[in-house]
């Protein structure tokens, strides 16, 4: 019974966390910020690469695709942040579906690539092709067009964070209900033997779309959230160089499981952060510490502590 | 169904990996009710037999008849969901899951949520649920797909080789469930395995080069292995 308690509460743990950690670090507003939005970009990739089983060297273009939807609506056409949140959101489930039946009957390896060429010809789209709507390397600038909501006003960076904090519990309880669930259960079997999954009656295509659409819909929300955290946009937030970025905080965090984006993204924003301040390539250590998980953690640390609270309860029940 | 009216119906079926043709104008049939074992040397072509008719091969010629009705182009999850259960021999399960998870993942896709005449077969399944599926021996793992794959009383299991690498006493114990699944689901076995063939099959198929070569359904026959050549 305890053990159940403790397991429902953990989002809410995960999320006074971050709130406690802003108001002991102060000036790092903008960076717990970030590591809310970041968590929930990582959870999108984790639907793919921890779960179903896909690495995509792509994601980035999503991110792109989120927030340019927020950025152009709201430099455009309206003022609501939450019309052009809901636009970021709806703008991934369209990818997922019209992109979904081509790329997901592709292998690992060619999905993965496909997904890097995308991210390639996105950045094209979004800095050259649309010019004169995204203004190109000039970004798109909307925060002033921006109403504010009314019990909050988002606009301030103090307001924002608050409300990216709120969405972040909610995403992360629906992201836990989904582990939960006979979907959990089938995207993780889908990794683990798709072949069987189809014995048993199920149309793992589908099933593959599902998580595809899912992650693409996460992605781009994330997306849309640094749109309006930034107040503007430039194709830079869809350059294929900062892939791997998400596939190494999946990695570090612990890949299919619920809590590990959020510290795989508390991980490496805090490196890039700590260590950006001491070398140019903060790269390095990133890279370092990604060899390090995959030979000694390869759960990474959510899988761990998962691994270590498992043997300590086995030890415990022995001791009666 | 009736009994003993025809369930399938494999018409003229040829098969290839490519350029290879490995099935040969394959036909045979299997009634309501029966458990008919097809035996053969390595290489003779019945698990491609098997995965043809559980929609994982595409069929070049002939026509593969379920309850009547043409299934040759159905992909392996709609033959799943028409009755046909495929067991194939890797023994694997899922295997990260618990195996109370493995049954809730059969039991989501035929919408099916009774467990209970599951475990009239295996009740020691019982005793399992909340082990991994990783961690079970290898006759708990052949239980287990035969409870996921009884899930939803389906009216045809196809089992490829369910006793090999299995110890004495569970082979055993598999014989005693087969004589109770019967009852309820026809069965179509590949089995090696002659004293066990000998007890459940009603008729026997030998297969060799793809092609069957032989059908044998007297039980004086079956009992004195007269198949055995075929091995």
């Amino acid at each position: 019974m305890w053990k159940k308690a403790i397991d429902n509460l953990i989002p809410l743990f995960i999320t006074l966390l971050i709130v406690i950690l802003r108001f002991t670090f102060p000036n790092k507003l903008s960076f717990f910020t970030e590591v809310a939005i970041f968590s929930i970009y990582v959870m999108g990739n984790n639907i793919l690469y921890g779960y179903i089983g896909l690495v995509s060297f792509g994601q980035p273009f999503y991110l792109g695709v989120g927030g340019y939807a927020v950025a152009i609506f709201l430099a455009y056409v309206g003022h609501s942040p939450i019309i052009a949140l809901f636009l970021g959101i709806l703008s991934g489930v369209v990818l997922g579906l019209v992109l979904g039946p081509s790329f997901i009957r592709l292998g690992s390896s060619y999905f993965a690539l496909i997904n890097a060429a995308l991210c390639a010809i996105g950045v094209f789209i979004f800095e050259r092709l649309l010019i004169d709507i995204t203004r190109g390397n000039d970004g798109l600038w909307f925060r002033s067009r921006m109403t504010k909501l009314p019990l909050l006003d988002i606009r301030l960076p103090q307001n924002f964070f608050i409300f990216v904090v709120i969405i972040f519990f909610f995403v992360l309880l629906l992201y836990r209900y989904m582990d939960r669930s006979t979907l959990g259960t089938m995207f993780r079997s889908l990794k683990n033997n798709e072949e069987k999954l189809r014995f048993i009656g199920f149309d793992t295509f589908k099933v593959k779309w599902v998580g595809f659409t899912l992650a693409s819909a996460l992605s781009t929300f994330a997306g849309a959230l640094y749109a309006i955290n930034f107040g503007f946009v430039n194709p830079s937030l869809g350059e294929n160089t900062r892939a791997v970025e998400v596939i190494v905080a999946t990695l570090i965090g612990g890949s299919g499981t619920v809590y590990g984006p959020f510290f795989g993204a508390l991980t490496f924003l805090g490196i890039k952060d700590i260590v950006s301040r001491l070398i140019t390539r903060w790269e390095l250590v990133v890279g370092i510490l990604t060899i390090i998980v995959l030979f000694r953690f390869s759960k990474g640390i959510w899988g761990s502590i998962q691994q270590y609270i498992g043997v300590l309860r086995e030890k415990l029940k022995l001791l009666g | 169904m009736p009994l003993n009216e025809r369930l399938l119906d494999v018409r003229g079926l040829d098969v290839s990996y490519g350029k290879l043709k490995v099935i040969f104008n394959v036909s045979l049939h299997i009634d309501n009710g029966e458990v008919v074992v097809l035996v053969g040397r390595n290489g003779a072509g019945k698990t491609t037999l098997f995965r043809s008719i559980s929609g994982f091969l595409k069929v070049d010629e002939g026509s593969i008849l379920y309850k009547k009705q043409k299934i040759n182009s159905f992909k392996a999850f709609e033959v799943a969901q028409i009755g046909i259960r495929y067991i194939p021999q890797d023994k694997h399960v899922f295997s990260t899951l618990s195996l109370r998870e493995n049954l809730e993942l059969a039991s989501y896709s035929i919408k099916n949520e009774e467990w209970e005449p599951v475990f009239e077969y295996f009740p020691m399944l019982r005793e399992l649920l909340d082990r991994r599926a990783g961690n079970l021996s290898g006759g708990e793992r052949q239980m287990l797909l035969i409870a996921m794959a009884l899930l939803g009383k389906p009216d045809l299991i196809l089992m490829d080789e369910p006793t090999e690498g299995l110890a004495p006493h569970v082979i055993t114990d598999l014989t005693a469930a087969f004589k109770k699944i019967r009852q309820n689901t026809t069965l179509f076995i590949i089995e090696q395995n002659l004293p066990l063939t000998a007890d459940i099959a009603d008729r026997v198929y030998s297969m060799k080069e793809g092609k069957i070569v032989q059908e044998t359904s007297d039980k004086d026959e079956i009992k004195k292995l007269m198949f055995e050549k075929y091995l």
